[in-house]
């Protein structure tokens, strides 16, 4: 059966020459610059992340992130005198949206120098399509797939989720300021991303002695989740894990609701440790429940050093363009990726070139240093140690760096909970030997 | 047994919040033959100006009927301005769903950077717990259905026993042959964009209540909930509309208590899906738009 007519054969062959034309376009557009030297006009980093749909909250804490280290960077010289721009490419949170935002990302900026964002919503989706277009990118995603991931141009400063998941199991048998919870409730958004901490969480509570009362995988943004709250409290769990970000006050209001005005201990993941989701449970279930129930795990930063008090800086002037920017002062994915963004430019004016195949492998070589390397904690400093024959070693805002074969840098966990402003505040931490007990039973 | 009694309850809240919603997406559609795809945003709108009212220390129900208001002019312009001028150079019924898709997308991203992409509650809203039976609902939820009762019963009034009601009626039916018979039917139009905003924008800050939290993004999840009660009840058909709400509201929340939560909206919109072909037309159409149930 044939439905080709004249009139289609001349959109095809007309529809042809764009075809082409793109084509070539995406062939010359692998790389920025394939020659020498570190060329002319602007760079673009590309935020490709959640703006909008469930998971908007997202993609802003990671704009924040590259509004800050574009000055860092643009008032230290630039590039090689290029100044970085920052533009968000929005994915909604949803692999069909995020694989043409990916594409018309690439194909339309031929100075993108990196890309960070790409979330466990979309990672899988763009990560390869940016991979094969030899483009540095930091992905924001905890999935298992990427432990041993073989795309050379991905970078994770984050744990995967898995690790994520130890750390709240963690919290519920060896935190501070209660006994160990023996019955916990999972309560995870159905999506993919939050959906990985359900297995390794199971496993590390069940074969450390506790019960999983129930597994409750909410539909995100739901009208309500009454009855799904019924069903959780049935089971009489004695804490909640959870990471269900954009329902959070949904959820949580319903459980102080039907509990009679009472809430149950609540601990989240580190994504809660974001002032989007603080100011909504906030809202939701009131301060003095979220201070009391709350408890959360974050990768232990210290918000202080050269690094970090650039970072800050940079980050509170950034509000001109983006009020919120200053929110995510502790937000753990807003300084992981201002230092990649920072490690990105680096490499650029070590190899002295803009050409990404080039200047990708000195990524990590800068993240990781040697043991002769000269430690920086600024682009200032690292482009001067450069100048001056010096191979170094970039310790940013998010700290240390621990490039493993796949492109995954891991660090510690620490236990936290929020003061009254919504700043993290550190509870505990886990000790060696109870890290160590946790990823033995959840592997 | 007791999870499901209280998820009955539970879907009395959410037949009440479906109901009002779908009753006025349906008759915008029924007597403007305009499916209205913006109607989720004018909901969210409305939910957000009953938001800024209670955060500035004015009560959820006075917040209420500012939505209402809000919704009822803004549904008002948004045909005026854009649908009529579209409709009168003859824009087919495709062209202008496409057209409210736009606008509906339109509203959302010029209200992403005023309210932002984040959560908000508002103050005060869950009021004392009630048990009855294994039934369990806040003041406010049993507010909210008696709301919606209220309601339904005006619609039903308005629709039978006043003569605006008959117009309506007769516009939906033939609007040519109304017109030829001396019904005022562009005023009559007028008075459905603003009362079914009126529902709308009532239906958005309702919606709003019982979710506790709402974003901006709750927009499209309103809009597909009122159209699956309008479409299974027939649409246009206000009274189908009710039937759609009922079968929605409850069945997702009876199937989140025999289930895993997670398919609660698959099991409603499976069950949409099998009224489809078993009767395409929806529960009620037999009698064409607007007529009476029965």
């Amino acid at each position: 059966m044939k439905f080709q007519t004249a009139a289609r054969n001349r959109w095809s062959g007309l529809l042809a020459i764009p075809a082409a034309a793109l084509l070539v376009v995406a062939a010359c557009g692998g790389s920025s610059n394939t020659g020498g030297g570190l060329g002319s006009g602007g760079l673009l980093v590309g935020v490709i992340a959640p703006f909008t749909g469930a998971d908007a909250g997202l993609g802003p804490a990671y704009y924040a992130a590259c509004l800050a280290a574009a000055p860092a960077i643009n008032n230290n010289g630039g590039v090689g005198g290029r100044q970085v721009k920052c533009q968000q490419f929005d994915t909604r949170g949803e692999p069909a949206d995020a694989v043409p935002a990916a594409n018309q990302m690439i194909a339309s900026n031929s100075n993108l120098m990196a890309a960070v964002g790409c979330t466990s919503d979309e990672a899988a989706a763009v990560a390869p399509i940016m991979d094969r277009a030899h483009l540095p990118m930091f992905c924001m995603t905890g999935q298992s797939e990427f432990n041993k991931s073989t795309l050379k141009y991905f970078h994770r400063l984050v744990p995967a989720d898995v690790y994520d998941a130890f750390a709240m199991v963690g919290s519920a048998l060896y935190g501070p300021n209660h006994s160990p919870y023996k019955k916990a409730a999972l309560v995870f958004g159905d999506d993919i991303g939050s959906q990985a901490f359900v297995d390794p969480a199971t496993k590390a509570f069940t074969h450390l002695g506790g019960t999983i009362a129930i597994n409750q995988p909410i539909h995100l943004n739901a009208a309500s989740y009454r009855t799904e709250v019924a069903a959780m409290l049935k089971t009489n769990p004695d804490v909640i894990l959870t990471e269900a970000l954009g329902s959070a006050g949904t959820y949580l209001k319903e459980v102080k609701t039907q509990n009679g005005g009472k809430m149950i201990p609540f601990i989240g993941s580190s994504a809660t440790i974001d002032p989007v989701w603080f100011q909504q449970v906030r809202d939701a279930i009131g301060i003095d429940d979220l201070l009391k129930y709350y408890a959360g795990v974050d990768l232990g930063y210290t918000f202080s050093g050269p690094a970090y008090a650039e970072f800050l800086t940079n980050l509170n002037a950034a509000a001109a363009q983006f009020a919120d920017a200053p929110k995510y002062k502790q937000r753990g994915s807003t300084l992981h990726l201002y230092d990649g963004i920072i490690m990105t430019a680096l490499a650029m004016v070590a190899t002295n070139t803009a050409d990404r195949t080039v200047y990708n492998p000195k990524i990590i070589e800068i993240a990781n240093g040697s043991s002769s390397a000269t430690v920086v904690n600024t682009y200032k400093d690292g482009v001067a140690a450069i100048k001056a024959g010096k191979t170094i070693r970039f310790v940013g805002a998010g700290g240390q760096n621990n490039f493993d074969q796949y492109n995954n840098s891991q660090s510690g966990y620490i236990l936290v909970s929020y003061d009254k402003d919504g700043n993290e505040v550190q509870a505990g931490q886990l000790t060696p030997d109870q890290t160590s007990k946790l990823i033995a039973a959840g592997s | 047994m007791d999870l499901y009694v209280a998820a009955f309850g539970f879907g009395l809240v959410g037949m009440s919040v479906i109901a009002i919603a779908a009753v006025g997406f349906t008759m915008q559609f029924g007597i403007t033959n305009m499916i209205n795809l913006a109607y989720g945003e004018v909901m969210i709108s409305s939910a957000y100006v009953a938001y800024y009212l209670n955060k500035a220390g004015i009560s959820i129900w006075f917040g209420m009927v500012a939505g209402a208001l809000f919704g009822a002019m803004f549904s008002f312009l948004l045909n005026r301005i854009v649908y009529a001028p579209f409709l009168r150079k003859g824009t087919a019924p495709i062209g202008m769903v496409i057209v409210s898709l736009a606008v509906s997308l339109m509203i959302a991203n010029l209200l992403l950077p005023i309210v932002g992409y984040y959560s908000v509650s508002y103050q005060d809203t869950t009021g004392g717990l009630l048990r009855a039976g294994g039934i369990v609902l806040t003041t406010n939820q049993i507010a909210i259905i008696g709301v919606a009762v209220v309601l339904m019963l005006l619609i039903h009034g308005l629709l039978r026993y006043t003569r605006l009601g008959k117009a309506m009626r007769a516009t939906a039916a033939n609007p040519t042959l109304a017109r030829n018979c001396g019904i005022p039917t562009q005023r009559v139009i007028d008075a459905v964009w603003l009362i079914t905003g009126a529902l709308c924008g009532l239906a958005g800050v309702v919606a709003a209540m019982n979710s506790d939290s709402f974003a901006i993004a709750n927009g499209a999840g309103f809009l597909i909930t009122a159209l699956a009660a309008a479409v299974l009840g027939g649409a246009g058909q206000p009274y189908g509309a009710m039937i759609g709400a009922v079968i929605i509201g409850m069945v997702t929340e009876l199937s989140a208590a025999a289930w895993s939560p997670e398919y609660k909206e698959v099991v409603a919109f499976g069950i949409l899906v099998l009224v489809m072909v078993l009767r395409p037309q929806g529960l009620l159409a037999k009698r064409g738009a607007l007529a009476a149930a029965g």
